[in-house]
């Protein structure tokens, strides 16, 4: 391909929601161009053979949020969407364990033997929660309206989205509510009283989140985790065979299929901007392409504070997107093992493996975890969100191997004294060290480890300050406010100049919803 | 799987709960199959075929296990008291040894679960119930001297159904019960096993449920089996006593109704008025839960009313022979929801039913439209024959179906 | 015994169960109240806790006071006068004696703010600019009845209308800065405008007080915004009251008294009468029964719905929102008395008639909170304290005086432990130690002491677990969630039961808001 041609579109950033977004404009008919850094696709959701013959999902590790739709219009079982269940959540504690799965009697039994009203209201809440989600949903799905000058068309999606929650039962309203102020502890204190469970539910509401389960706030983010694709049964969680990033090839081969071009290890330098207007991009390599939209699927403060010159934008945007928090708050753990982990609790190989295995055995383990964050360290003794894909998928590690990834909460971005290889390793041996406290063999089973800070994921994958989802999910973070007032519909101050990345509405994680809903409201003022 | 040695525990491989009894009815399910019945599993049937279970129900007497109900125990100063709030009954008027069946509601009237209550002493009752109740009945009794206890795993029980059920006791009981009258209660012994024998069951039979103690399940298995022998003793499963429920119009959770602790929609909800439970409400009793919204529906008709339909036969039979076949009639109780019709729109649907043995009658249980409910109304059924849908003509009729003398009466 | 029927029960004698009684009354209703002590004023009153020594119950001083409940019930300056002093808080340096000043003079607070920070200093007028815009727009929302969200019709959306229109004339950007920072926590704020600590911790102290939530939790910025409505320029702004702040309570009831309200002390209600989800009186303790068709609480929802009204008049799914009520009381008061004035370093003898924080960083506020989350009371708490006996008379015999401490966290249940003496001795001798830091004579002075936990707080004023805000004040106790989102107009399940306390919209503060909100809304 030569420099002269000129795309309808060019996107930068070969992640999930850039490929979504390539994909659906070729389908479309558009001329797409995916420039991508790296020399892999999928940014955050990326499958990577680190040690020879062990591959790691190294980042995201689990896929739930995919948004049924962007599978079936972009056709992605065709290219090898192939998603297996992660049904289970255990929870080893120093003496027993808590072991819920997707079945309804099991799970009932289970909880029962550690609190009877738990086990009755467990039958309930999770029910509720997906009738909560369902109400969320069309938030989700309408395009963040302009809160300043709304436009006719805003305004009909602000009136049928308040018809909506007009229309909701008062269980349900109240408990949006609730979901949308509280935290996650306040929130499950209302319906049960054993801690391990409250705890590991309550986990989902602190991931890559700098938030403790007590802090106000985090409520949301456990709704937005229980967000799981409705279609299918809810919260169920999947593990994609091949690991994440083979979930992003199949977005980029049906983007390819619709004829899509995608470029690797070709870095975007600047946008390039004339009169106001995007035309083409510089890489870093002195290239230029040329097209007449530019899309961004970076974080926000890439897709302006880098690409963009500040003198291009309004003050007061710029002023917005320098206020937008974006702290990093979590590690990624990739071990390669020489066997399965041996849980004192629970021993052997079972189904509890085949599952996720969650660090999480109080309230008070997580705030301390939290509190060592705040103050600029790392957790000493960490959360952990764990998966054996191996388990699920032999082909991810030799045989007779496993490969173990441990989300980490918390890592702080601005860790004191600054982060350096030292610092990275006892990170690690935390991590290890915790997790040998319910598994002793684990120390001995580690052949190669991987650890990734937040600076890591910043250096590796252009995730500013390491936060996994393009910037944290508060309140004032959301909707219309995301990334910044006025511009929260994918559309920048800059004509042509558009944004699809996480930091858009709905969010971070393996969604693919903001690529989509970029790529449909492109398509519509086009 | 089993373990035949006498002094290791008993285990079985599933995660599924297993009932005291499970070491003997797993050894005689000659079927293999199994329900799942609140989280348990419970024998489908014994035999290849449950219609030798049904009729020992019928003319003998079925042994059921029915461990899998919820049981709690309710003691205290206050314990008459909350009971009267929780249930739509008067309990007032519950004396001791006496067991009385209710239903009870959420606030705003819509039926929560169904079940017995039985007065133990004065300060002592038992509730049972379908599905968990406990944080239910905990919410309610706050502030109130009751003590609640989930007894469901601590006590186990048996139901003895069918014309031979007394003399069985009889024979083995320490004290007779000749004189247990409908819904009592009383203490006896089964050689030197204590056990509480309450005149109730889920058939619409002669019949008694009997409390014990984990601990002494085989032994009373076995003897109940080994002195029920000459009376014809058949240990039955969940399909026999399907079709006898639906015989004597009782209703079940989940099947023909949905708790409203569950049901996430207004539409699931049902009021015991339309329900059928509308004798179950004592309006002047007090201030129960839900005793608002019920009195005000008291007094309007209820939307729904919950009644028995009998298919009539003959045009069952005559849209059969168009296709050149003899009816063809569901071997157990349906579950699923099936449209009734009125000139053609839709006023109900049937939740439960079932080719009755005994009377020989495809009858079912549905909730009708009140326009559409009085006795002899003449509703069309949807049926499916040989692929095609049809419309059949099927009666309301008097309920329980099938209500023998026996059920409540006393030897002389 | 009173034999005539009155148009209103009201029950309580705090500051918004008077108002309530004056604005009724004033509108020629007849109002009988009734209050279990033996004075008026609750949470405002005074109390002996020495020999000659007395202290401000819970409020050294008032934030602001509903402008229309002034207006309304003519409070003029005759009646009640605030003493405006120059330098209205004094934010405690520990290491030097580079204290912050806050000065209702702004440019001397500049100044002295530049000794720490000379940065801060320069942002300090944009930042009081900042919040005194968004609390102008946080105005009118305090002052109508929150709506029902779920069945707002077209005239609760007109009034929400008259409601963001001055947002909207302020340009674009007011309503995007309001929405945007009542979710924040307060360092996301500060880390917008400041660098020092101690401004940081100091501002970060307002956003958590009388909070049962560290600096770190979202939405302390909208307690701050709460504090600071009518602070304009002035943030951090405290109010001290000519004759204490049971002034303002004697005031109106001597304004209910005058315009024909009945007001009965020594008189506990002890129910709520009720059948069939209507009331129709009252019983006492002493079992005098009054009948009306109309009762109106100032209490907190546990003491008028569960308490009063009694379980069988509630179902179970208002108790299940009554009993998720957040109380969490978090603050202990602690009254020292004192042989002689207290010698604050770098602080002059004629600058003490003001407010002192000691507040060094959110880092310490947050830590203070860590212990409270654990289940433990905090050993470094925020400190805010004030010398009442200094500013008005009768506080303390000649020469003596008081120091009224109010201390955070502490809170009303501790884990695995019960609440006794030597705890709370602990406590004094604690925060006596941090004050030794900054107070140079502070040991030797001291004669007597006494503390309040929220604890004793619940026992003797009745507030449910010494919550003063009778419900905490966080974001999903807000607006139309406040106390219940089943009870947030005023009313309650019961028809003719209406509330009026701090346990309202727009929540806890001598200001009235909640009880002037309610009058409009039962007489609408
Ligand atoms: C450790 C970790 C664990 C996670 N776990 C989960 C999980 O289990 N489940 C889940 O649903 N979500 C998870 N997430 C979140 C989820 O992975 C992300 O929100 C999502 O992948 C973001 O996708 P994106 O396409 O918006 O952005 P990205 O994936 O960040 O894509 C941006 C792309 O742009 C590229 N890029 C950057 N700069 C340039 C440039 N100058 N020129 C060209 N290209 C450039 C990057 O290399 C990258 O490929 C996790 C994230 C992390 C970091």
């Amino acid at each position: 391909m030569s420099r002269l041609d000129k795309y309808d579109a060019i996107i930068i950033g070969g992640g999930h929601n850039g490929l979504t977004a390539a994909a659906y404009l070729s389908k479309a008919g558009k001329k797409v161009l995916v420039l991508e850094r790296r020399h892999v696709l999928g940014g955050a959701a990326v499958t990577e053979e680190v040690f020879p013959g062990f591959k790691f999902s190294v980042c995201s590790y689990v896929v739930s949020l995919l948004k049924a739709n962007v599978i079936r219009e972009l056709m992605l079982p065709r290219f090898g969407l192939e998603i297996l269940p992660l049904e289970s959540t255990f929870t080893p504690l120093d003496n027993d364990y808590l072991f819920r799965t997707s079945d309804y009697d099991q799970t009932y039994k289970e909880i029962y033997r550690h609190s009877k009203k738990d086990a009755e209201n467990y039958t309930r809440f999770g029910p509720l929660m997906g009738q909560v989600g369902m109400a969320v949903r069309p938030i989700l799905e309408t395009i963040a309206p302009n809160a300043i000058r709304p436009s006719i068309n805003d305004l009909l999606s602000l009136k049928s989205l308040l018809g909506h929650v007009k229309g909701l039962n008062n269980e349900t309203f109240e408990y949006l509510c609730k979901l949308m102020t509280m935290s996650s502890a306040d929130f499950l204190d209302e319906w049960f009283e054993f801690e391990p469970l409250k705890a590991t539910m309550s986990a989902s509401g602190i991931i890559g989140t700098f938030m403790g389960p007590r802090s106000p706030g985090s409520a949301y983010v456990m709704l937005h985790h229980y967000m799981g694709d409705i279609d299918g049964s809810f919260r169920a969680w999947g593990f994609q065979r091949g690991g994440t990033g083979e979930l992003s090839m199949t977005i980029a081969r049906s983007a390819k299929h619709f004829g899509a071009e995608i470029l690797t290890e070709a870095s975007v330098d600047k946008v390039i901007v004339k009169n106001g207007e995007a035309v083409g991009v510089a890489l870093e390599n002195g290239n230029e392409y040329k097209s007449d939209i530019v899309i961004s699927g970076l974080d926000p403060k890439l897709t302006f504070l880098k690409m963009i010159d500040e003198s291009d934008l309004p003050e007061d945007f710029v002023r917005d997107i320098k206020n937008f928090r974006i702290r990093g708050s979590s590690g990624k753990v990739n071990l390669a093992l020489d066997g399965l982990p041996n849980f004192t609790s629970l021993p052997g190989d079972g189904p509890h493996l085949r599952g996720a295995i969650s660090i999480s055995p109080s309230y008070d383990h997580l705030e301390r975890a939290y509190d060592d964050a705040k103050y600029g360290n790392f957790s000493k003794e960490p959360y952990m969100d764990i998966i054996l894909p191996s388990v699920l998928d032999p082909t991810m590690a030799p045989p007779g191997k496993h490969v173990m990834s441990c989300f980490v909460q918390y890592a702080p971005y601005n860790i004191n004294g600054g982060w350096d290889d030292n610092k990275r390793e006892a990170f690690g041996d935390a991590v290890v060290n915790t997790l040998s406290r319910f598994a002793p063999n684990i120390k001995d089973l580690i052949l190669h480890r991987q650890v990734l800070t937040p600076m890591d994921l910043e250096k590796t994958f252009g995730l500013t300050e390491g936060n996994i989802f393009h910037g944290e999910l508060t309140l004032q973070q959301l909707f219309s406010f995301r990334p910044a007032v006025k511009w929260a519909d994918y559309t920048t101050p800059i004509k042509n100049y558009y944004q699809c990345g996480s930091g858009t509405h709905p969010g971070g994680g393996v969604t693919g919803s903001p690529g989509e809903m970029a790529a449909k409201k492109i398509l519509k003022i086009w | 799987m089993i373990s035949g040695k006498k002094s290791s525990k008993f285990t079985a491989n599933t995660q599924l709960k297993i009932s005291p009894f499970f070491e003997r009815t797993s050894k005689i399910n000659m079927s293999q199959e199994w329900k799942r019945w609140g989280g348990f599993l419970a024998s489908t049937k014994y035999d290849l075929h449950h219609d030798n279970e049904y009729f020992a129900i019928r003319t003998k007497a079925g042994l059921l296990d029915i461990s899998p109900l919820y049981k709690y125990r309710i003691k205290g100063k206050d314990s008459k008291l909350f009971l009267n709030r929780l249930v739509t009954r008067n309990i007032n008027i519950c004396e001791v040894g006496q067991v009385m069946y209710s239903s009870w509601c959420d606030e705003n009237g819509k039926v929560i679960d169904d079940g017995t209550i039985q007065r133990l002493d004065k300060e002592d009752f038992r509730l049972t119930s379908a599905e968990p109740n406990l944080y239910w009945l905990e919410l309610n009794s706050y502030g109130m001297d009751v003590d609640i206890h989930d007894e469901s795993e601590m006590i186990s029980a048996l139901a003895l159904q069918g014309p031979n059920s007394r003399d069985i006791i009889n024979s083995i009981s320490s004290k007779s019960i000749n004189d247990l009258k409908f819904f009592r209660i009383i203490n006896t012994d089964f050689n030197g096993i204590e056990v509480s024998i309450s005149r109730t069951g889920y058939t619409g039979d002669l019949g008694y449920e009997i409390w014990i103690k984990p601990s002494d399940s085989l032994k009373i298995w076995d003897i109940l089996i080994k002195k029920g022998k000459d009376f014809g003793i058949t240990p039955a499963g969940l399909n026999a006593l399907d079709i006898s429920r639906i015989e004597a119009s009782l209703i079940l959770l989940d099947v023909d109704y949905i708790s409203s602790r569950h049901a996430l929609i207004e539409d699931r909800k049902s009021s015991p008025y339309e329900l059928g439970l509308g004798w179950t409400v004592k309006l002047n009793s007090g201030n129960f839960i839900g005793y608002k919204a019920l009195k005000n529906e008291n007094k309007n008709p209820s939307h729904w009313r919950f009644v028995g339909i009998e298919i009539l036969w003959d045009d069952l039979e005559k849209l059969y022979k168009k296709v050149g076949l003899a009816p063809d009639l569901p071997h157990a109780a349906w579950r699923d929801s099936v449209p009734l019709y009125y000139n053609k729109s839709q006023v109900g649907y049937a939740t439960s039913g079932c080719w009755s043995p005994i009377l020989k009658k495809y009858i079912a249980l549905a909730h009708v439209n009140s326009k559409y409910s009085s006795l002899d109304t003449i509703l069309d059924f949807e049926i499916k024959v040989e692929h095609y849908r049809h419309l059949t003509p099927a009666k309301i009729v008097k309920t329980p179906f099938y209500n023998p003398k026996r059920k409540m009466s006393c030897p002389d | 015994m009173v034999d005539k029927k009155f148009d209103y029960i009201v029950i309580g004698g705090g500051i918004n169960s008077l108002i309530s009684a004056a604005l009724l009354s004033k509108k020629n209703k007849s109002v009988l109240l009734f209050e279990s002590c033996d004075q008026i004023g609750g949470m405002a009153s005074l109390n002996e806790f020495s020999p000659g020594f007395k202290c401000n119950l819970i409020y050294d001083y008032i934030k602001w006071i509903d402008d229309r409940v002034i207006k309304n019930l003519k409070i003029n300056k005759s009646l009640l006068e605030y003493i405006e002093n120059d330098i209205y808080r004094i934010s405690l340096n520990s290491n030097t004696n580079d204290h912050i000043f806050f000065n209702r003079d702004n440019n001397k607070t500049v100044k002295s703010i530049q000794s720490i920070s000379k940065s801060d200093s320069e942002k300090w007028i944009d930042f009081t600019n900042y919040i005194s815009k968004i609390a102008s727009f946080l105005k009118p929302l305090y002052k109508i009845t929150p709506p029902n969200i779920q069945k707002m019709g077209l005239g609760d959306a007109m009034s929400m209308k008259e409601m963001i229109k001055p947002m909207w004339s302020h340009g674009t950007r007011g309503f995007v800065d309001i929405l945007r920072t009542l979710p924040m926590m307060m360092p996301e704020l500060l880390d917008e405008w400041f660098e020092s600590k101690l401004l940081r911790g100091t501002i970060s102290a307002s956003g958590i007080h009388h909070l049962n939530q560290g600096p770190y939790s979202a939405a302390t910025v909208l307690n701050f915004l709460h504090h600071n409505l009518y602070s304009g320029s002035h943030i951090l702004d405290a109010n001290f009251i000519k004759g204490g702040v049971n002034n303002f309570s004697k005031v109106l009831k001597n304004k209910a008294i005058d315009n024909g309200a009945v007001i009965k002390i020594n008189s506990k209600v002890i129910s709520i009468d009720c059948s069939d989800d209507i009331c129709h009186g009252v019983t006492l303790e002493n079992g005098e029964k009054f009948f009306c068709n109309n009762i109106i609480s100032g209490l907190d929802q546990n003491n008028t719905c569960i308490k009063l009204l009694g379980l069988e008049n509630l179902n179970p799914n208002i108790r299940t929102q009554l009993n998720n009520i957040k109380y969490r009381g978090s603050t202990a008061r602690i009254h020292f008395a004192l042989k002689t004035i207290p010698k604050i370093k770098g602080v002059n003898n004629d600058q003490l008639k003001t407010v002192f924080s000691i507040t060094p960083s959110i880092n310490y506020l947050e830590k203070a909170f860590d212990e409270v989350k654990y289940g433990r009371f905090s050993s470094s708490p925020s400190i805010e304290f004030c010398i009442p006996s200094l500013i008005n008379s009768g506080y303390a015999p000649n020469g003596k005086h008081v120091l009224s401490a109010s201390i955070q966290y502490i809170p009303y249940k501790l884990k695995n432990k019960e609440w006794n003496k030597s705890l709370k001795d602990d406590i004094i001798k604690n925060v006596t130690n941090i004050l030794d830091q900054y107070i140079s004579n502070f040991s030797d002075i001291i004669i007597d002491s006494s503390i309040s936990t929220p604890l004793d707080f619940e026992n003797s004023l009745g507030i449910t677990e010494g919550s003063f805000n009778h419900g905490d004040m966080t974001l999903d106790q807000f607006l139309f969630m406040r106390p219940t989102i089943s009870s947030s107009q005023y009313r309650t399940h019961i028809k003719n039961l209406f509330i009026c306390g701090p346990s309202t919209h727009p929540g806890g503060g001598l200001h009235g808001s909640n009880a002037f909100n309610m009058v409009n809304e039962i007489l609408k």
